[in-house]
């Protein structure tokens, strides 16, 4: 982890975004590094500035957050997206996580939800304000009560659980061969089964269901 | 045109009652002259014998050899006097005007006759061998000829009475031809008089009904057309207003929050971190109840991502409030549809889970959205309490009827009470194909 984490701010709304700045110039070892009011301009301000978190609202002129992620993490995937946004219906956040953002922060978060989650993408983890962790978790149980479906979690393993929950929290297959002691091929097999017992198909669909799930938050 | 038939038919069977009568009149008016005719010649006739026998008689007594000889003849003149004299009687009964005149002359003969005669039966033998032939042939004779003379012009007026009755019978019946033939042709008149009358009020009210007709069509659509302008309106109304709540009143309350948590960052005294604790608690509930107000006008996903994502997060939203379990399957092309599409059947989809989790006690409802080839058909089923189709109208079905009609798709309920209730929508994707190419 970086001394200073440095961070591009983009949202639309002047009055916001200088509270947020001086909110996040005050923790030690934040800096923020610029400042754009829409999506394009932090796609540029991101590729020039190089920033290790960009914090970003999604409903914004020209071009959306969700898209302005896309490009961001396509030209730097180190760069750690941190979604601010007023919606909390998992739509939003399912396009965000396979945009590439790896934080989902509802705009009435707590100062200390706010540094947490700009902290863990930092260090290349995830992190959902605990309010849609709840809706998103209240919701699967939902929509499995609705299908008289059995929760398929219950069809992985203790080993496949456990490369779930490191995997949904940001790790590579490396980083967690090096934490179980098991082969690169091994985990890469564990892998192909969760998805295919969970019926997912990305990363960001792995993220989603482990926070349905409550298995990170 | 009521009073104009009636008043036809009136004059139809006027004027035939009338021909009858007229007709049977004539018939017997006939009659009676003939018989008329035909009783007064007979009894001319008996006048004209008697006076001819009398003639008779009266000769063959004046030359009668012996007075006693001459008794029988002088009795039967006396009974052809009696017989004369009653026929006289009957035919004065029934006098022409112009017989009068003729008849008191024959009257006076006849009884001048009579009355010489009567001198006659007095003579004694020497006055009757004085008189008898030329008594006979200077008195009696011309006498007799001139009564007969006077018959034959009675029986003469007779027979011109006959003609003259038989002209005025001609004349009647005429004016009967003329009378009939006047009603016949005024029936007839007015007969093309009302039919003409009946076409051309006909043909107004056909043209008056087919003006109506291509009307109230007319104003249908044009109401059609103002509904559906009125549901654009509204929509838009409602698409500007969510976004306005959400990209800018909330961004206000996110402000505040903001702004408190960085004073409440400041590390201030107990009673202001109260206050402020108080400010961002508040500013949160105004947050949430503008957003969801937004979403209730229009959730910002229909416009963001597309139809299916709104309809799960409209059965997320009606689980989470009623517990109704929602399923919703779609394709993909549900999310490719036109602005006008969507919108409908969202907003169908919204009023069917409005009435089940109001109305029909359900536990579950299954939405299906799927695409083919040329129709999107929408189905929304739950096993709810049902109704009658027929007697329940309301429930904002014609509200969504409305809405389906306006983009010419149908929309049918199945419904039974105790049976759930299907909502079948089929939506022509021609008309999206021409959308997406005018688009």
């Amino acid at each position: 982890m970086p001394d200073t984490i440095r961070i591009l701010l983009a949202d639309d709304h002047n009055v916001l975004r200088d509270g947020l700045r001086l909110l996040l110039e005050r923790q030690p070892g934040f800096t923020v590094v610029a400042e754009a009011a829409g999506g394009r301009e932090a796609v540029d301000l991101a590729e020039e500035h190089a920033p290790d978190v960009v914090v970003m609202d999604i409903a914004m002129p020209g071009m959306n957050g969700i898209e302005a992620a896309r490009r961001i993490v396509d030209n730097r995937p180190n760069i750690g997206v941190v979604i601010l946004s007023m919606h909390y219906d998992e739509s939003y956040v399912l396009r965000s996580l396979k945009a590439g953002a790896r934080a989902y922060l509802m705009k009435d978060s707590l100062k200390a939800d706010v540094i947490e989650a700009i902290r863990a993408v930092a260090q290349g983890n995830s992190f959902f304000s605990p309010r849609i962790s709840r809706i998103l978790q209240e919701d699967y149980i939902q929509a499995l009560a609705a299908r008289n479906e059995e929760d398929s979690y219950e069809l992985l393993t203790e080993r496949e659980r456990e490369i779930l929950q490191l995997a949904a929290e940001g790790r590579t297959n490396k980083e967690i061969a090096n934490l179980l002691n098991l082969s690169l091929y091994t985990v890469d097999t564990h892998r192909t089964h969760i998805l295919q017992k969970l019926n997912l198909h990305s990363v960001a669909e792995l993220i989603l269901y482990s926070v349905r799930k409550g298995i990170i938050s | 045109m009521v009073a104009g038939f009636g008043g036809l038919l009136f004059l139809m069977a006027l004027s035939a009652v009338g021909s009858l009568f007229l007709l049977r009149g004539l018939r017997s008016g006939d009659a009676g002259l003939q018989a008329h005719f035909l009783s007064r010649s007979q009894t001319l006739e008996q006048i004209r014998s008697a006076i001819y026998l009398s003639g008779t008689f009266a000769r063959d007594y004046l030359l009668a050899p012996a007075p006693d000889g001459s008794i029988a003849q002088r009795s039967a003149l006396t009974a052809l006097r009696k017989e004369s004299e009653s026929s006289l009687q009957t035919y004065a009964r029934s006098l022409g005007p112009e017989e009068v005149k003729p008849f008191h002359a024959l009257e006076k003969q006849i009884e001048d006759y009579w009355q010489v005669l009567d001198r006659t039966f007095r003579w004694g033998p020497a006055e009757r061998a004085k008189f008898e032939y030329a008594f006979f042939y200077d008195e009696l004779v011309p006498r007799r000829t001139s009564m007969l003379q006077i018959a034959d012009r009675i029986a003469e007026l007779n027979e011109l009475s006959l003609k003259r009755g038989n002209e005025q019978l001609g004349q009647r019946f005429g004016r009967l031809q003329s009378i009939l033939g006047l009603v016949d042709g005024l029936t007839f008149l007015s007969g093309a008089l009302l039919a003409a009358f009946t076409i051309h009020y006909l043909l107004r009210l056909e043209a008056e009904a087919s003006r109506r007709l291509s009307e109230s069509v007319a104003a249908k659509a044009s109401l059609r057309e103002l509904s559906a302008k009125l549901l654009r309106a509204q929509e838009d109304e409602r698409r500007s207003l969510s976004r306005e709540l959400h990209d800018e009143a909330a961004q206000k309350f996110s402000a505040i929050l903001m702004e408190a948590e960085n004073l409440l960052d400041l590390g201030p005294g107990e009673p202001v971190r109260a206050r402020l604790e108080c400010v961002r608690a508040q500013a949160r509930i105004g947050l949430d109840e503008i957003r969801n107000m937004a979403l209730l006008l229009r959730p910002s996903m229909l416009d963001d991502f597309g139809l299916v994502p709104a309809l799960n997060w409209q059965g997320r939203e009606i689980a989470r409030r009623t517990g109704l379990r929602v399923q919703v399957a779609a394709g993909e092309l549900a999310d490719e549809l036109p602005e006008e599409h969507r919108t409908c059947i969202y907003r169908v989809v919204q009023e069917a889970l409005n009435n089940c989790s109001r109305h029909a006690r359900a536990s579950t409802v299954q939405v299906a959205i799927r695409a083919e080839s040329n129709q999107i058909h929408l189905s929304i089923q739950d096993d709810g309490s049902g109704f009658d189709p027929q007697r329940v109208r309301g429930l904002g079905l014609l509200g969504m009827e409305e809405r389906v009609r306006h983009l010419g798709g149908s929309f049918d309920v199945d419904s039974h009470p105790g049976l759930g209730t299907t909502l079948k929508v089929k939506l022509p994707l021609a008309t999206l194909t021409e959308i997406a190419v005018h688009a």
